[in-house]
Formats: structure tokens, sequence, C-alpha cells
């Protein structure tokens, strides 16, 4: 059974690519969200295995959006895909609570590596 | 991005990333040059607001833009709107390697808004260039990163946007 995925970005790009490195494997898209707002409003409704959030979006940053969704659902598992990997947002992400970090632009290899271990 | 780092360092920074993301997004390989843009442009920006007092644009030829748009979406034809969501998504991306960059650089956290997309050349309000990396690729087709800095008044006080 396929490991669905919650993805939230405001760019119909990365949807694209995620689509195109998921093709194949074990997970599929099960929702896509254009914003952090959008995403908390959708979680409860679509339960999906994992989340992968942006951090730079219109509205609220991703950063900000994972936080409340792991408020409100503890046990979600949320990987940050963001080009902003560097220390600082590291730490925070760590802080929050997410369960890994994808650096933009992403390789096959590298993202299920980091799902496999946020599902584990 | 300011006094935090020399010219040559941010140039430096920028241009590494400008050539890595270009090619990881877009398998479009871009070389520095002298080469002029064309009459059809589309400008994308972002501005800095945390961290470094600064913006950056990249103005390019429409076609490169159009092409490397193909090849990200694995698509021959794309709509105005996905040429729009690939240059923001690009160049948010290449803004984000060189934020962190700047950090294991300068040990400054820096934030950026989204990007905004303006069809033709777009220059930002109250803020003068500081240098211009000029590419191009096999096509002989062209891009300029512009790195802006805030103007300062003849009184020497940056503008007040509060």
């Amino acid at each position: 059974m396929s490991k669905r995925i919650m993805v939230v970005d405001d760019s119909r790009l990365v949807r694209v690519q995620l689509e195109d490195v998921l093709k194949g494997t074990e997970y599929e898209v099960a929702a896509y969200c254009r914003s952090g707002e959008d995403a908390i409003e959708q979680y409860a409704a679509v339960q999906p295995d994992l989340v992968t959030m942006d951090i730079i979006m219109q509205g609220m940053d991703g950063l900000d959006a994972a936080e409340i969704i792991l408020k409100n659902n503890p046990d979600a598992r949320i990987v940050m895909v963001s080009s902003l990997a560097y220390d600082d947002t590291f730490e925070r992400a760590k802080a929050i609570g997410t369960r890994g970090f994808v650096d933009k632009p992403f390789h096959q290899e590298q993202l299920l590596k980091v799902f496999g271990q946020a599902l584990s | 991005m300011n006094s935090a780092m020399t010219k040559e360092g941010l140039e430096q920074i920028l241009d590494q990333a400008l050539q890595d993301v270009t090619e990881r997004t877009a398998g479009v390989r871009l070389y520095q040059g002298n080469q002029p843009l064309g009459e059809d442009l589309c400008t994308v920006h972002i501005t800095f607001d945390k961290g470094f007092d600064t913006s950056l644009t990249l103005c390019a030829d429409t076609a490169l833009l159009v092409r490397m748009a193909q090849n990200s979406f694995h698509e021959e034809a794309v709509s105005q709107e996905d040429l729009e969501e690939f240059s923001k998504e690009y160049f948010n991306v290449l803004c984000g390697k060189v934020v962190g960059a700047m950090f294991r650089a300068t040990q400054v956290s820096a934030h950026f808004g989204a990007p905004v997309f303006y069809h033709g050349r777009y220059e930002p309000e109250d803020q003068d260039v500081q240098f211009i990396l000029t590419y191009s690729d096999e096509h002989s087709e062209g891009a300029q990163l512009i790195h802006h800095v805030p103007r300062v008044h003849e009184d020497g006080a940056a503008p007040n946007h509060s």
C-alpha cells in the first residue's frame, strides 16, 4: 500500500518534480497545498503519512505552519523541502519537531532516504 | 549583503549559486560574458527583509526562461502561468542557496520574501545597482543577475520605509 504524501509548496513546479521523482516508488502525492494556511486546514481531512513543507511561501512561512500542524497533531511526520538549507533553519526545523530536511533542488536518492528516516 | 562581506566575495557566491541552480533545476549551462540582453525580457525580484538590507533581481531573455521552464516541466508548451511559476521557484531556490552560503561566510541569518515576477525589465525603487553579473547560454540567450543596495540620499541617510 502506497504511503500518502501531502505536498505543501506554492510552486506547481515542485509538485511536478516530486511526482516525477516519486513515480514507481512506494509513495504517492495524496494532496497538494499551496500555502501553510491551506495545509493546516487540510491536514486533518487528508491524514497523510508524511508532509513535505516548503519554507518561503506567500503568507505564513513553512516553519510556522509545521509548528502549528505538529501542535495540533503531535504524530504528524513533516519533512522540510527547501533551498534554505543551513544551520539556522536546520536548528529551528529540528526544534519544532520536523523529521528531516531535503535541500532544493532535490535528487530522488536524497529524498527517499529522508522520507524513509522520517517514517521509521 | 551590504557591509557583511566584500563585493568580490558576494559576486563569487552569486555566480556559483546561479550556475549550480540553473544546471540542476533546468539543465541549462550559463557562462559569464558581456552579451547584451534582447528586447523581450522578464524579471524576477526578491527583497531581503532580515539580515541584509538588499535585493536581488534576475532579468532574462524570455526565450531563455521559456526553455528552462520547458526543461523543468518536461513540456513543450508552457503557458504564461507556467513561465511565471518556474521563474519564481527557480529564483527562490537560487536565493536560498545564496542565503545559505552567506550564512556560512558571515554567520548572519537572512530572510527574504516571496519572489515577484514582471514582464519586461523591473528596477526596484529607492535602490541603486551595486553590480551586475551577465550571463549567456549556448543559444546566445542571456540573463543578468543584479545586486541592489538601498539608495543613499544626499544627507547620507538610507530611505526610511517606516
